[in-house]
């Protein structure tokens, strides 16, 4: 078996065979440092040995030779049942995968096996293809929540899908990873209730991660309607929703939001303080010039610094000068 | 001129149990060179205190026969 | 008796870290006909500044997100304006590239749910730094590519000196770590590549390799550099970090700030701006620490659990992963501790101030056929991303010289000298342990030369450092591997007299706490806006005035100063 490999390379190659569990440690080790391509036939029959520790070493050094032609056998270690096997598969296969690969990983994810399709959801992300949407939407309804979530997260990698109603209906999902995660989403989908439901999860789900990533997600819509529901989250129980909304209103706001933002100048968080004073400077109306004066005494640095830039900005707009 | 052996505590500690004798691993891997076998047992020890506490020696070890400790002058 | 192995080679890179892979895999790119060595004193594999990986690139200038002259604005005010614009633009022209051979690689950039680039903002303006949250590989997939563009390695060997015949660099020497052959390689062009000098000042935890440097780089180019002739410069300006107290490597605050952490006073206020390290962020800093506000922090403790987790699991896979088990040994969490943050030692390091070897756009030096490329080789600021893209030029300079220059005998005398130099320590066995030799020197370094300079001390160090010769000559080594750290501690001695010498002649204070000199605290750019260079001229230093090169992306310095702290009116 393998004659026709260098004389550095042989011994442990052989020594790969041996019965002896330790040796074929030593072997697959010395061969992972060696790092020569040579290896990639010994070191990918070595995925099928009967120790974990030798299965795990072997998708490293595989890993590091980053050969295309052990993609199919690295695939297989996908439903491997030792857990640090297929974390180690998985990693490796996010840097081999090419889009050439595509439909072997649709192929794949039709297999019923829960561990293989979870990672092929997540390989998908690597390769951005709209192709594969019809085979992403039936774990939309699947009964384990792992693959809800895997789903709707790859949908946000699927460039060029802007709707999709199967979507929206996760953001009534019982299980709050898979509302966070429709919720970041949605951020990147165009469907006419999008902004809606946004709206509506910013400031009733009871997860505050879920209203947290709406804040977030709003700001890539840019859409007026939402202003008042981001005015109301700005007294929010939770101040990384308070701080996620002011920035969001840094990009859209009018003066309604104004005495919500003033509010939040006084909040216990620095960060919200200051971007509270930067929203209040992008909507520019001199009537908040004297509650930006208050904070440029904050103890914290960089409130001090951006309030005096808002109130620059805000005197320069009206030619007042400073 | 004199020199003494005192003792210090050392990073590096290697379970002789586990340690492989044919394997090299660590020793390879350590960017200041201070693991070396002891010839007697082909374990692998730490023979000079400079240790970067930089891990690839236990992260390598197949066996995972390597614990190492942030220096003691440190932690 | 020692063996004496002869090597030849058309390109010989000295280091064979972030900088010396690239180059070696663009000499060769560049002709793969010729020969290129990378001569490593540890294992390529894992070796340099980033053998662990890295968390994210800090220099990344991508279409879309900054331009290469914003990048240059920048870099010129960080630096005071004492800099080669025209090489900080390379790093801004060559770094996408860079990056996008890497990602070919397989080096794992962080990237939006489009695949586009994911930069965050932590400089002043422009979005320049990309995250790396799978980076700790890196290193393994340089490793690939050398191999797979046959460039030769050679492991545990390290490198002495240049050698220099005609006024042309001409190989090196060096010796074998684990066996002490003597190793003699004859080279058409040298690329010096060996990092910064990181064990310079003496960590405060007493332990002569905590430092945040990786510290088997000691210097050996700046020395090496200066010994074969070639310019250095920006000595004066050193490399002082905000570092995790005692653990001496980086709390990451530009990686954890998007996530809502920032570095705060005991109050857990913020005092400093901006996360991105220079000199003036460290003056603010040091000052706050003498104010009596101190200690500083990481403050993480207002985050919930699940941005926690995920800055740790960044955190603790990269760059220095055994901050994990630092934090657990004192059984410190970030969900209820600050990370406790300090001052770090005095260092020499373009990639994060300035000091280095003289180089121009090009990575040449002032000695014909020797280049240097990454920490060591002066390019401000230049990170990871100024190593790559310094290797990249380094090698293909180097290669191009290589077409028109024949290999030269060693010099028989000069390598008779060099060599009983080297074996000194091992004709003294019980000599002074270099540990011993190494902890004086670096004290002595802490003592005078430490920020805030001032003209008494450093006079003190200088004439410490000159007399440590002496010194040096009592060291003894058992082995080759007691050798190779006597050898550092030459380069270290000769690395702490640049530095005294660079400091005293530059009679201003400028980059904030890196050149703050007590009885010159006020910049004074009448007389000291030029470069501090030094070479050897007659066996002696010598320091002069270099004029900076006419800007080619005009800044205002008057107007745009690094407004680390607060100027409310």
């Amino acid at each position: 078996m393998y004659d026709d490999i260098s004389d550095e390379l042989k011994p442990w190659v052989e020594m790969l065979q041996s019965s002896v569990l330790e040796d074929r440690l030593v072997a697959v080790k010395t061969l992972q440092h060696m790092g020569d391509e040579e290896a990639i036939a010994p070191l990918i029959q070595a995925l099928e040995d009967e120790d974990t520790n030798i299965q795990k070493i072997a998708i490293t050094a595989i890993w590091e030779l980053t050969n295309p032609i052990a993609v199919k056998p690295l695939m297989a270690c996908l439903r491997a049942p030792d857990g640090e096997v297929r974390e180690e598969a998985l990693s490796a296969l996010k840097e081999l995968i090419a889009p050439a690969d595509l439909l072997m990983l649709l192929d794949a994810i039709q297999e019923d096996n829960f561990y293989m399709q979870l990672n092929v959801l997540i390989l998908l992300r690597k390769i951005h293809d709209a192709q594969a949407l019809p085979y992403v939407l039936p774990f939309f309804e699947s009964e384990k929540e792992e693959l809800r979530e895997a789903a709707i997260t790859t949908l946000r990698y699927l460039n060029q899908v802007e709707t999709c109603p199967p979507a929206l209906n996760l953001m009534d999902d019982p299980e709050v990873t898979v509302r966070r995660s429709t919720t970041l989403t949605l951020g990147y989908l165009r469907d006419e209730e999008t902004v809606e439901l946004l709206c509506e999860a910013l400031t009733d789900d009871p997860d505050w991660q879920v209203r947290r990533n709406a804040a977030q997600s709003l700001v890539l819509h840019q859409d007026d309607s939402s202003i008042p529901w981001l005015g109301k989250a700005l007294s929010d129980e939770h101040w990384q929703v308070r701080k996620f909304t002011a920035r969001t209103l840094q990009e859209i706001a009018d003066d309604s939001v104004i005495p919500a933002l003033i509010k939040c100048l006084t909040d216990e968080y620095s960060d919200i303080r200051r971007d509270a004073a930067i929203a209040l400077g992008n909507i520019g109306n001199p009537t908040v010039l004297n509650a930006l004066q208050q904070t440029l005494d904050d103890p914290d640095a960089d409130v001090r610094i951006f309030s005096q830039k808002a109130s620059d900005k805000i005197r320069e707009q009206q030619g007042v000068a400073s | 001129m004199a020199l003494t052996n005192q003792r210090v505590d050392v990073p590096v500690i290697v379970d002789e149990s586990k340690c492989l004798e044919k394997c090299h691993a660590c020793i390879e891997v350590c960017p200041l060179d201070v693991l070396v076998k002891n010839p007697e047992t082909g374990k692998a020890y730490m023979k000079y205190d400079e240790c970067w506490f930089c891990l690839p020696c236990e992260k390598e070890c197949p066996t995972n026969a390597i614990t190492v400790q942030i220096p003691f002058l440190l932690r | 008796m020692t063996n004496t192995q002869h090597l030849k080679t058309d390109v010989l890179v000295v280091g064979g870290g972030t900088a010396g892979t690239m180059a070696a895999i663009k000499a060769k790119q560049a002709n793969p006909e010729a020969e290129v060595l990378i001569l490593e004193k540890a294992n390529i594999r894992r070796s340099g500044a980033i053998a662990m990986g890295m968390d994210g690139v800090n220099t990344a200038v991508i279409p879309g997100n900054s331009t290469p002259e914003q990048y240059v604005r920048e870099i010129t005010i960080a630096n005071d304006g004492i800099l080669n614009q025209k090489a900080v633009y390379q790093t801004g022209k060559l770094g996408y590239e860079v990056i996008q051979e890497l990602d070919s690689w397989g080096v794992k950039f962080q990237k939006d749910t489009y695949g586009n680039y994911d930069l965050k903002q932590v400089h002043r303006v422009g979005k320049y730094v990309l995250p790396m949250p799978e980076g700790k590989d890196l290193k393994k997939i340089l490793t690939r590519q050398v191999k797979r563009h046959k460039a030769k390695v050679t492991n545990r060997v390290m490198a002495t000196r240049v050698m220099v015949k005609d006024g042309r660099a001409r190989g090196a020497v060096g010796f074998d770590v684990r066996n002490g052959d003597f190793v003699v390689i004859q080279a058409k062009a040298v690329v010096l590549c060996t990092g910064a000098c990181g064990r310079l000042g003496l960590p405060d935890s007493g332990y002569l390799y905590g430092t945040y440097e990786n510290p088997t780089n000691a210097g050996d180019g700046y020395s090496m550099a200066y010994h074969a002739g070639a310019e250095l410069t920006n000595i004066e300006c050193f490399q002082i970090n905000p570092l995790i107290k005692d653990y001496n490597g980086p709390a990451c605050a530009y990686v954890a700030s998007p996530f809502g952490a920032y570095t705060a006073n005991a109050e857990g206020h913020r005092f400093v701006s901006c996360d991105y390290w220079s000199g003036q962020m460290m003056l603010e800093i040091w000052k706050e620490l003498n104010s009596g506000k101190g200690p500083i922090q990481l403050k993480m403790t207002h985050l919930d659990e699940d941005t926690i987790s995920e800055i740790e699991s960044i955190l603790w896979a990269n760059e220095r992963p055994s901050r994990e088990r630092f934090h657990q040994s004192r059984g410190e969490n970030y969900r209820t501790h600050g990370v406790e943050m300090h001052i770090s030692e005095i260092g020499l390091c373009s990639g994060h101030s300035a000091s280095g070897v003289w180089v121009n756009e090009k990575a040449e030096t002032t000695i014909p056929g020797l280049y240097a490329a990454g920490d060591m080789a002066s390019v401000p600021h230049n990170y990871m991303i100024g190593a790559f893209v310094f290797g990249r030029l380094a090698g293909v300079a180097a290669m191009e010289y290589v077409r028109d220059v024949a290999h030269l005998e060693p010099d028989a005398d000069w390598l008779a000298a060099e060599k009983e130099r080297i074996y000194k320590p091992l004709q003294n066995p019980d000599g002074i342990p270099h540990t011993q030799v190494e902890y004086k020197l670096r004290r002595i370094v802490n003592d005078y030369l430490q920020p805030p300079k001032n003209t008494h001390k450093m006079d003190i160090a200088l004439n410490k450092f000159v007399n440590y010769h002496d010194t040096l000559d009592l060291m003894g080594a058992r082995d080759p591997h007691e050798l190779m750290r006597c050898m550092e501690v030459h380069f270290i001695r000769d690395c702490a007299e640049m530095a005294a010498r660079a400091s005293l002649y530059r009679k201003e204070s400028r980059w904030g706490l890196y050149h703050y000199r007590i009885d010159y605290p006020e910049k004074n750019n009448e007389e000291w806006f030029c470069h501090v260079n030094l070479k050897q001229e007659n066996g002696n230093m010598t320091l002069f005035k270099r004029p900076v090169e006419p800007y080619i992306v005009d800044v205002n310095l008057e107007e745009e100063v690094y407004d680390v702290k607060v100027t409310s009116k």
